[in-house]
């Protein structure tokens, strides 16, 4: 008896012992990209494809421990070494898995924004995977330069969670930089690639040639990045300092501009600038999600409606909407409105200066419903001229020092009535 | 094998005395003090420090010598049990009550003067005027950074204008002079820290408590939150330069210039070049 206890114990202690072993060794915990599921069941690609996009990827961008870039890619790859891979340091002290240090558990190794503290946080962590960033100094729809994502990784994002690093070294934040980059480079590589599947026909298979890959999918892609800086907008700076009375007129100009239907932000900012105008829309990191829980809606409501469909179709369709909401639950954040921004806070996302404050305006922000009212491109004419966009930024920046009530009564009315229409 | 165990537990206050004895050594001991009221705070400390260090050598060591001397080995003696002795316990009772009064009306000095004698109160120390000293900044702290906010240049010290200055992390003093600052916090609890400066404040959401020291070195020292804010809590490290009134000037006027920027200075080769 006594020597059959002493046995299973025996047993046990192996079998802890080899568990510990493999979870120590065998490396079967190191952490891996995940795929970006919303996109792959909105494009209903089939298991097998999943499989060969994950090894193009792995293949074009290596793993979060072992990144690898194509030289087409235009990234530096001792940068993004240094920031991948697991925290640690050398014995100069070193300083190796930054990204996972500073940025991971919000911005979640994919870079997706799904980290594990990303659920808390409002406004959600920034998803680079679309290639979307906000608060840049280019064009609406281009890149941000490297100055700019150096910029925010400086000075924060004040008003949301993403603090400063301004302490760190000029080299780490560099490496950063980069590997925000190349995660956002492969997170658009994927979707191109679904993309791809889903245009594919009935027995195609994808062509994972050198042509297709590297010439139709990474080089337009590094290119948009590397002509980022060539898309700056940059303001005609105004007449030397204005005197006290100009910037007055200035700023009168501007509220006009403000509640006039030609900037029209009175519609989103609200009549009294506190962000309380329209506020049910969605930024385009959120739109996909609640199109596709509408369209899921949809598609079970005719799958009701229509009793006459044959089982076996019916079933199909009922797997791949149950398949689809379970993806809506485990890999995206519950959906949330985009909010205007309250102007009476003094408090700037992109930054405070009068040039941010132009961009924000000229370009719009891209990713959200802010549109742009100056130029789309160099040279067209935009919404607005130079000049009244300057108002508009005196105008935005004298808000937080204007009484909340001075926006007259009969201007609320005004804006209240024309709502009504 | 008696007296081993009255020997291993005589390495308690040897090895707790050793501890502080090698700690400099390792550099882990008090770190520099740069401030005029520092050497208070830290006379407090090695006064509490020293007076703890001997009642504890002492209790060792009399724990020591009873297990010692009446160790189980060769005692054959019955033992006798006694009900207590209250002059002992009156005894024992009033001498820590008197050191902790001692010790109570000792540091009201360096208590009020680094929490109640407001410098921006005026003369009178407690009720404020209007030419009371303005606060030079002010600190909001928030998860997970130090937001702070100078008054503008044409402002004349008076925050709150629409010329103020923001800055992040990055505290600039001048040497050699009262330092007032409001501090806030704009979400949870958090606490500011200066531990060259001797200086430690709570920042309570909804208050605005005032923070006063003098630096009295330049050079640049590290800024933590000492109160566990949340998940980011070690990622709450500021940095204090502490320099002289004209690198101080012209540290704000160079922030002024950049806040106010119509035109963007992107560095050669990323951005506009002209």
């Amino acid at each position: 008896m006594k020597n059959n206890v002493y046995r299973e114990l025996q047993a046990m202690t192996c079998l802890a012992l080899a568990t510990v072993a493999l979870a120590g060794c065998g490396g079967s915990d190191a952490p891996q990209f995940s795929a970006n599921m919303v996109a792959i069941a909105d494009a209903q690609v089939p298991v097998a494809q999943q499989q060969e996009l994950a090894n193009v990827l792995e293949a074009m961008y290596g793993t979060p421990d072992e990144p690898f870039v194509l030289n087409e890619s235009q990234l530096d790859i001792k940068l993004i070494r240094a920031a991948a891979g697991p925290v640690r340091s050398d014995q100069f002290g070193r300083e190796t898995g930054l990204y996972r240090r500073h940025c991971g558990h919000c911005h979640g190794t994919t870079g997706d924004g799904q980290g594990p503290t990303a659920l808390v946080l409002n406004p959600y962590p920034r998803d680079y995977r679309q290639g979307k960033f906000k608060f840049k100094s280019t064009e609406r729809a281009a890149k941000p330069t490297e100055y700019d994502l150096e910029r925010i990784v400086r000075e924060g994002v004040p008003g949301t969670a993403m603090p400063s690093f301004d302490l760190l070294p000029e080299p780490q934040i560099k490496a950063l930089v980069e590997y925000v980059k190349y995660l956002s480079m492969r997170g658009q590589t994927e979707i191109d690639l679904i993309n791809a599947i889903s245009a594919l026909g009935e027995d195609e298979q994808l062509d994972t040639s050198r042509a297709v890959l590297v010439d139709e999918i990474l080089v337009p892609l590094s290119e948009t990045w590397t002509t980022a800086s060539e898309k700056i907008v940059q303001p005609d700076k105004p007449a030397a300092e204005p005197t006290s009375e100009e910037k007055l007129a200035s700023i009168a100009k501007g509220r006009e501009l403000f509640y006039g239907t030609a900037a029209n932000c009175v519609k989103c900012h609200g009549p009294s600038a506190l962000g309380d105008g329209q506020t049910n829309d969605y930024d385009d990191w959120t739109k996909p999600l609640v199109e596709m829980a509408q369209r899921l809606k949809d598609q079970q409501k005719s799958l009701n409606e229509n009793p006459d469909i044959p089982a076996a179709e019916r079933n199909q369709q009922e797997a791949q909407i149950a398949f689809a909401h379970e993806v809506l639950t485990n890999d995206a954040l519950p959906p949330r409105n985009a909010i205007p921004r309250n102007l009476r806070q003094n408090v700037y996302r992109g930054g405070r200066r009068p040039v941010d404050i132009y961009r924000r305006i000229s370009a719009g922000i891209n990713g959200v419903p802010m549109p742009g009212v100056g130029p789309a491109t160099p040279g067209a004419q935009g919404t607005l001229k130079p000049e009244e966009v300057w108002n508009l930024v005196d105008y935005v920046l004298s808000l937080p020092y204007e009484p909340a009530s001075t926006p007259p009564r009969q201007e609320q009315l005004k804006f209240s009535q024309t709502q009504q229409y | 094998m008696g007296k081993f165990w009255s020997l291993l537990f005589l390495l308690v206050p040897i090895l707790g005395v050793a501890c502080f004895a090698v700690a400099p050594w390792y550099k882990i001991w008090l770190p520099s003090d740069v401030s005029e009221h520092g050497h208070m705070i830290d006379h407090l400390f090695y006064f509490i420090l020293w007076l703890t260090a001997v009642v504890f050598v002492i209790t060792e060591v009399a724990l020591f010598w009873f297990m010692w001397r009446y160790d189980g080995k060769g005692q054959y003696r019955t033992a006798k049990f006694t009900h207590g002795s209250h002059s002992l316990e009156i005894v024992w009772t009033i001498i820590p009550s008197a050191v902790l009064l001692f010790i109570a009306i000792y540091q009201m000095n360096a208590w009020a003067d680094s929490k109640i004698r407001n410098p921006a109160a005026g003369p009178d120390g407690i009720f404020g005027t209007a030419d009371d000293m303005p606060p030079m900044l002010e600190i909001t702290a928030r998860q997970f950074e130090w937001r702070l906010r100078y008054p503008g240049l044409q402002a004349k010290g008076k925050l709150g204008g629409d010329d103020d200055i923001f800055v992040v992390n990055d505290l600039h003093l001048p040497v050699n002079e009262e330092i007032l600052l409001d501090l806030k916090s704009s979400d949870v609890l958090h606490s500011f820290f200066l531990p060259n400066m001797r200086v430690k404040q709570d920042a309570v959401p909804g208050m605005k408590i005032p923070v006063w020291f003098r630096a009295t070195e330049v050079g640049s020292w590290d800024i933590v939150c000492a109160e566990l804010c949340g998940w980011g809590h070690y990622k709450m490290k500021g940095r204090v330069t502490v320099e002289s009134r004209e690198d101080f000037d012209k540290w704000l006027e160079e922030k002024y210039r950049e806040q106010t920027a119509t035109q963007d200075t992107q560095p050669v080769g990323q951005g506009d070049t002209e």
